[in-house]
Formats: structure tokens, C-alpha cells, sequence
């Protein structure tokens, strides 16, 4: 038992070094170390910190970031940080919590010096109105707000405020790189989206369905119109029932492309596809998702491009741009 | 016996006709927030402002001044900070209920049949300042006989709640060298259940191991617990765990007295296989009063749990193995009992919300080697939302003393409020 306990922390132990590539405080001496809970603040945090930090995601691009297990390999992790940035909202509410406790680093507990809570200054979406205890007979409703603000590149902007005046509090003497980062961040996002919207503008106001309600601030952004859920509620498997009135929906309003998560099951979004002849097409909820993603501007990139081939393939036909 | 032995799947099967439909409670990760999460220190007075507090000792969670968000003027000021009035400075609260039927068969019970609440958790948890963190957990709960254990009238027709402090302790935030301190109740670090509330066991009841040599409700004692987060070249998580409790509360294999105390230490390693799997395997030894005169029982304890979870499709699959067992050295005067305990566990998610499982328990008793009990479960789970489980159990025990039973367990787990996440 004992040695074969050895030969396996052996193995890890290469694997893990090999996967680290070079994270250890020994490097990190220089270097901040800031760990986020999504690759998307990862991202963000590269462009503001540039060659001044280091990062590390909790949650892979491809997962559900409400249900990440709290491993304590990333205890490890947070132990370590030098920032630690979560997007808020009690997105995180069922593992971040844990895993600071296990952490025992009170530089990144809330409110100390390295803790960023990216929700800061961003306005929100579906704030629920009423009683919140009585919220969770709406399904998975959050008391603040629609969580995945990160989806719009224009809130990218605040997250990188956000960041940055983590960043400038705990290297005040890079601050001029921070600035300069900051600034060629945020110009490129407002040319980027400006492009990107332009892109969508011959498809604009079509109306589609999507599984989840992961993307008010990417359609609030951008030209499309989400009108329906696969999901009866947030956060509730599709019934039967709910899908015949998709479906009849769909027919009626002559609603042709579906959108979904990668980390749901394409099951449903499948069967309403082929009973109404629509497109289901996989979006990227984070940087990521798929191979290719691998920052915060190949995010909408690729969003944008998945969403005109999907309109192309599914016949609907570019209008003119005057509108 | 057959027909009650019936009893549990029509409950279960009554509770999902009647439940199934309405299901639409499925739900997020809602609840209040640390209100000190988002100050906004925008201005370089403000954070000096801060910084000097802090050094002052007067903390970080001084809200500074919102308003002062030149940066962002198009921002409304919606912020994450939308609080729940009145409940801002209260601890996070949360309501955990249990709802449980049995059937069992032969003369096991005096209670042949049994329904209704066992037990209404109350939580409690909070930061006390910024160096120390608080969490209380009082149950109100209904004891119940054990078929292992033989008819029991008096405990069969118990029906009051009695409360009881199941934990309650201070957990240190801000130790140097990778150390954090609980003082106070707490579950004992013992293999991987131990610190688990039983509602959150995917099986009914506690594994004969738990109830033969540590109580009725796993160890729970009061006392001090130190645990280390070794450094390590490799950046493995390993902690080291030293427990100091009164050894009253030890269970079977421990009595307390005035003159000795429980010592436990437990050491966890937890590996990434990769990114879907990993692997646990924690070793724990303690010793302490055994209640003959002064002599000790020595516990020495294995805990193996092996996970598989693919990322990508996190809620539809995953698989568990988990494997505790024990060797006890009991002093009874001039001779010594060695006697060993063991359970095995397995899990598989069918689906989303449905999960299989099956257990095996093996165990002696701590004084008495020579008698032996063994159960057989087979287990499966239903999760209407993140806040509700229905567990339905179907257990074949064979006690030490007694017939053979089979039994029919019947749980509903439901959750209200924020009821903080569990370890992994």
C-alpha cells in the first residue's frame, strides 16, 4: 500500500509539474499569480497584467460553471494566489466558498487587497423583482441578477476595470504598464464589437431558441432575439410537454435556429430540431469551450462566426444594412 | 414480512406520481453574500483609506464609498451589491429536513413500520472578524431503533424531537505556515464519512463501521483539531490533522474519563488523475479512553474514494468508489480484542437527476471479535433539483445476534436557504 502510494504521488508529481509549467512561488517571485474561477477572467486578467502575471482558471471553458467540484488541487492553487477573481453573483456560491476556507490564504478571502469580485460597477440584467425566498420556485433564478455578464464584450470592459484596480493595489510600481494594457484592451474590444455587430447586422432581429438562459448579455449586445427556452425553467430539464409548445412556437414564428451550452445534452435540443426543421448550434459559453478559443476576443469571434453559419444553413436571408 | 417489506417502493413510488410533475424547482446557487465582497476602492484615498484600517485592525470589510466611481459614470449602481434588506449582517442560514419511512422484515424492530420527519437541521455560518470563521449546526431529531441492535420498544415508540448541538466551532482563517485551528464541537477527521452530515450520505444509514465503534452519529467530539496543508515540491494536497477531543463523546470504542483524552490524527491525500478523475486515500490513527479502568482502544483506519466526473457533461455522468476500513486494538485489562470493520460503496449516475449504488458492510465490535454483523444495500437516488434528493434503500442485514431481516429505507433530503457547499 505505502509503496505503491509513493509510486502513484511519484507520477503525479511529474504530471502535475509538467501541467504547472512553471507556477511555483519560486517563479512566481516576480510575477503576480492570479487564479479566476472562469478562463474568461483568466483572459482578461492576461491582457491587463501582460507579462506581469500569471494565471491559472478553476473551471475549464467546456464546463457548467455552476457545478465545479471543489477539488482541493485547487486549495493548492489559491493558497498561492497573489489575486484571486470570481465573476460573483453566487455564481460560485457552490464551490468557491469551500475551497477559500481550505485555502488559507486571507490575502484573497473577500474584501482583503487580493480578492476581485468581477461583478463589480457591471450593470446586471433580470434583476428578480419580489421576495427573494420565494425565487427558487422560478428555478435556478439568481437574487442578483443574470450571472453570465461576461458575455458581453462592452462588460468586458468593466471586468477589466475591475481587475485593473486590483492589479495597480498590489503592484503600484507597474501601474504605467497596467494603464497601457488597459487602454489598448478596452480600444480593441470597442472596435472588435463595432466589427462584430456589423457582421450581424443583415440578421438582425431574428428570432431564435436557446436551452438555457446563459445569453441575455450577448443578445442584448448583439442583433438576434432570443424568444423562447428549451428549458421549461432555468435550470430544469426539459418536460415534454414544454417541448410541444416549443415546437409549436418555433413552427408558428417560423424560428429556425436553436442555440446551446456545450455542457448540456443535446437530446432535446435535437429532437425539437428535427421535428421543426431548425439548426442546433453549439455556442461557446467561455473561453475555451473549444479548441481555438483561446481568448477573450476568439470568444465572440467564434460565437459570431457559429451564429451566421447558422443562419445561413438554416435559409434565412441576410437583409440589407440600412436598418 | 413481504408485505411490508413492500412499503418502501410505494412510497417512493406515491411520492414521485404525486411529486414528479411539479418538479420545477430546480435552482441555483442564490443566497446572501459576504457583505464585505465588494467595497469599491476606486480612489487612492479610499484604498489608503482601507490600508490604514487594516493595518489599524479595524478590517476590510468597511464599506468604502460607492459613489466615488469615476471610471465607470455609465454604470448604474446595481451592482453585486443588491443585499437582502435586514438579513445583510446575519450569518448565512439554512433549513435542512429529512423525511424517512421504513419496512422491515421479521421480528428485527418492535416497529415494524415507520414514517414520518427524522430530523430538521439548523445551520448557521458566518465570519466572525477577519481572522476567524463561525458555523453551528443544531438538529432537532427522533431517535430509532436499530434492527441490528434487536426490538427496542422503548426506542420504537419514542416520538418526541429532541435537539441536539451537532457542531458548533471557530475555524481560524489567517494562520501562518499553512495551519488553520477548529475549536470547539465539531465531526471528528476520521476516514472520509466522518465529517459528512448523514444528509448528505448517498445511503440511508450509517455504515455498520461508524455505528459499531463510533456512535450512533459518527464521531462528534469537543475538543481542538490542527490540520496542516503540508508543502510539498510537487503541489500535492496533503494535510495532516491532529484531533484533541474530551473522548466522551468517542462512542462504543471510547468512554471518556477525567484523566484521559481521544488523540486523532489523520492524514488526506488527494490526487488529480486527471482532469474527470481522482483519487483520495486518507490514513487516520487515534487512541483513547475506553472506560475499563485506564486502559486505552487504539483505532488505526484506511479510507480509499475514487471519483470519476467527466468536465464537459459534469451533471449527466459520473461514477464513485469508496472503501473504509478499520483494525481496533481494545485493552480490556490483561488481554487485548483486535477486531477489524470494514464498508465498501459504489455509485453510478444513470442520468441527470438518477443514481445506482450499492454497499457492503462487514464489521466486529470493538470488544468482541468473535461475533460478526454484515449488511448488503442496494440504493437508488432521485434529485429533483440541487435541493432535493429521494433516496429509496433496500438493505439485507445479517446482525450478530438474531435472524437474518430485509429492510426498505426511505429518505427525502430537501434544503432551504443557503446551505453552504460541501467538501469534495
Amino acid at each position: 500500500m505505502k509503496s505503491l502510494m509513493i509510486r502513484r504521488m511519484a507520477i503525479m508529481a511529474f504530471t502535475v509539474s509538467g501541467l504547472m509549467t512553471l507556477q511555483g512561488p519560486a517563479v512566481a517571485a516576480k510575477k503576480l499569480f492570479v487564479v479566476t474561477t472562469i478562463p474568461d477572467l483568466a483572459s482578461i486578467a492576461e491582457a491587463v497584467g501582460g507579462d506581469h502575471v500569471e494565471t491559472f482558471a478553476i473551471a475549464k471553458g467546456y464546463q457548467d460553471p455552476h457545478f465545479v467540484d471543489p477539488k482541493p488541487s485547487y486549495m493548492i492553487k489559491l493558497q498561492k494566489a497573489d489575486l484571486f477573481v470570481q465573476v460573483g453573483l453566487d455564481l460560485e456560491l457552490g464551490w468557491v466558498p469551500s475551497l477559500l476556507d481550505g485555502a488559507r490564504n486571507p490575502n484573497i478571502l473577500p474584501g482583503a487587497k487580493g480578492y476581485v469580485d468581477a461583478s463589480e460597477n457591471v450593470p446586471l440584467l433580470e434583476i428578480p423583482a419580489g421576495d427573494p425566498t420565494q425565487l427558487r420556485a422560478q428555478g435556478d433564478i439568481h437574487v442578483y441578477g443574470n450571472p453570465h455578464y461576461w458575455l458581453d464584450p462592452l462588460r468586458g470592459k468593466i471586468i477589466a476595470d475591475n481587475i485593473h484596480r486590483a492589479l495597480v493595489r498590489l503592484r503600484p510600481e507597474w501601474k504605467a504598464d497596467f494603464n497601457r494594457n488597459l487602454q489598448s484592451f478596452k480600444s480593441k474590444i470597442d472596435r472588435k464589437t463595432r466589427e462584430w455587430i456589423e457582421r450581424l447586422q443583415p440578421y438582425s432581429g431574428t428570432p431564435i431558441v436557446a436551452f438555457h438562459n446563459s445569453w441575455p448579455y450577448l443578445e442584448e449586445r448583439f442583433p438576434f432575439d432570443i424568444v423562447m427556452f428549451i428549458e421549461p425553467k432555468p435550470g430544469i430539464p426539459p418536460t415534454p410537454k414544454h417541448l410541444v409548445r416549443v415546437i409549436k412556437a418555433m413552427k408558428q414564428n417560423n424560428i429556425r435556429v436553436i442555440i446551446i451550452e456545450p455542457y448540456y445534452s443535446k437530446k432535446s435540443a435535437e429532437l425539437v430540431a428535427a421535428k421543426t426543421g431548425a439548426v442546433v448550434v453549439e455556442l461557446a459559453g467561455s473561453v475555451g469551450a473549444e479548441p481555438g478559443i483561446d481568448d477573450y476576443f476568439d470568444l465572440f469571434e467564434y460565437n459570431i462566426n457559429k451564429l451566421i453559419d447558422a443562419f445561413k444553413q438554416a435559409g434565412i436571408q441576410p437583409r440589407a444594412t440600412e436598418d | 414480512m413481504k408485505q411490508k417489506s413492500v412499503l418502501g417502493p410505494v412510497f417512493l413510488i406515491g411520492w414521485l406520481i404525486l411529486v414528479a410533475p411539479l418538479y420545477s424547482q430546480e435552482a441555483g446557487n442564490d443566497s446572501t453574500r459576504s457583505a464585505k465582497a465588494d467595497s469599491a476602492d476606486v480612489l487612492d484615498e479610499a484604498e489608503l483609506e482601507k490600508e490604514l484600517a487594516r493595518q489599524l485592525g479595524l478590517l476590510a470589510g468597511s464599506e468604502t464609498d460607492t459613489s466615488a466611481t469615476p471610471q465607470q459614470p455609465s454604470a448604474p449602481a446595481i451592482s453585486g451589491s443588491v443585499a437582502r434588506a435586514g438579513s445583510v449582517l446575519n450569518p448565512r442560514i439554512s433549513v435542512i429536513g429529512t423525511f424517512f419511512g421504513s419496512g422491515t422484515g421479521n421480528e428485527a424492530v418492535a416497529r415494524t413500520v415507520d414514517i414520518g420527519l427524522s430530523e430538521a437541521e439548523f445551520s448557521f455560518q458566518a465570519y466572525v472578524d477577519p481572522y476567524t470563521k463561525a458555523d453551528f449546526f443544531v438538529a432537532f431529531g427522533r431517535e430509532r431503533e436499530d434492527p441490528f441492535a434487536g426490538p427496542d420498544e422503548e426506542a420504537a415508540n419514542l416520538s418526541e424531537y429532541e435537539a441536539e448541538l451537532e457542531e458548533g466551532y471557530l475555524t481560524t482563517l489567517a494562520l501562518p505556515f499553512s495551519l488553520q485551528i477548529k475549536a470547539g464541537k465539531f465531526l471528528g477527521a476520521f476516514g472520509k464519512l466522518n465529517h459528512l452530515h448523514p444528509h448528505a450520505f448517498n445511503f440511508v444509514d450509517y455504515p455498520r463501521l461508524y455505528i459499531n465503534y463510533l456512535g450512533d452519529e459518527g464521531l462528534a467530539d469537543r475538543g481542538v483539531s490542527i490540520n496542516w496543508l503540508m508543502p510539498n515540491p510537487f503541489d500535492l494536497y496533503q494535510e495532516l490533522t491532529l484531533e484533541i477531543t474530551s473522548g466522551a463523546l468517542g462512542g462504543p470504542a471510547f468512554q471518556g474519563n477525567s484523566k484521559d483524552l481521544l488523540y486523532l490524527l489523520h492524514l488526506k491525500n488527494f490526487f488529480d488523475l486527471n482532469d474527470d478523475t481522482t483519487l483520495e486515500i486518507g490514513l487516520t490513527g487515534m487512541q483513547g479512553p475506553n472506560g475499563i479502568e485506564r486502559y486505552r482502544t487504539r483505532i488505526g483506519a484506511v479510507d480509499v474514494t475514487l471519483r470519476w466526473k467527466p468536465l464537459r457533461m459534469n451533471r449527466y455522468k459520473s461514477f464513485e468508489f469508496m472503501l473504509e476500513a478499520l483494525l481496533s486494538r481494545y485493552e480490556a485489562g490483561a488481554t487485548t480484542i483486535s477486531s477489524k470493520a470494514l464498508f465498501a460503496f459504489l455509485r453510478y449516475q444513470l442520468g441527470r437527476r438518477w443514481f445506482l449504488g450499492a454497499r457492503y458492510d462487514y464489521s466486529e465490535f470493538p470488544d468482541d471479535n468473535q461475533r460478526r454483523e454484515k449488511a448488503y444495500s442496494a440504493i437508488l437516488s432521485f434529485y429533483t433539483s440541487e435541493f432535493q434528493k429521494v433516496e429509496l434503500q433496500y438493505q439485507r442485514g445479517l446482525p450478530a445476534w438474531g435472524d437474518a431481516f430485509n429492510r426498505i429505507l426511505l429518505r427525502v433530503v430537501f434544503v432551504m436557504g443557503a446551505h453552504g457547499a460541501h467538501k469534495y
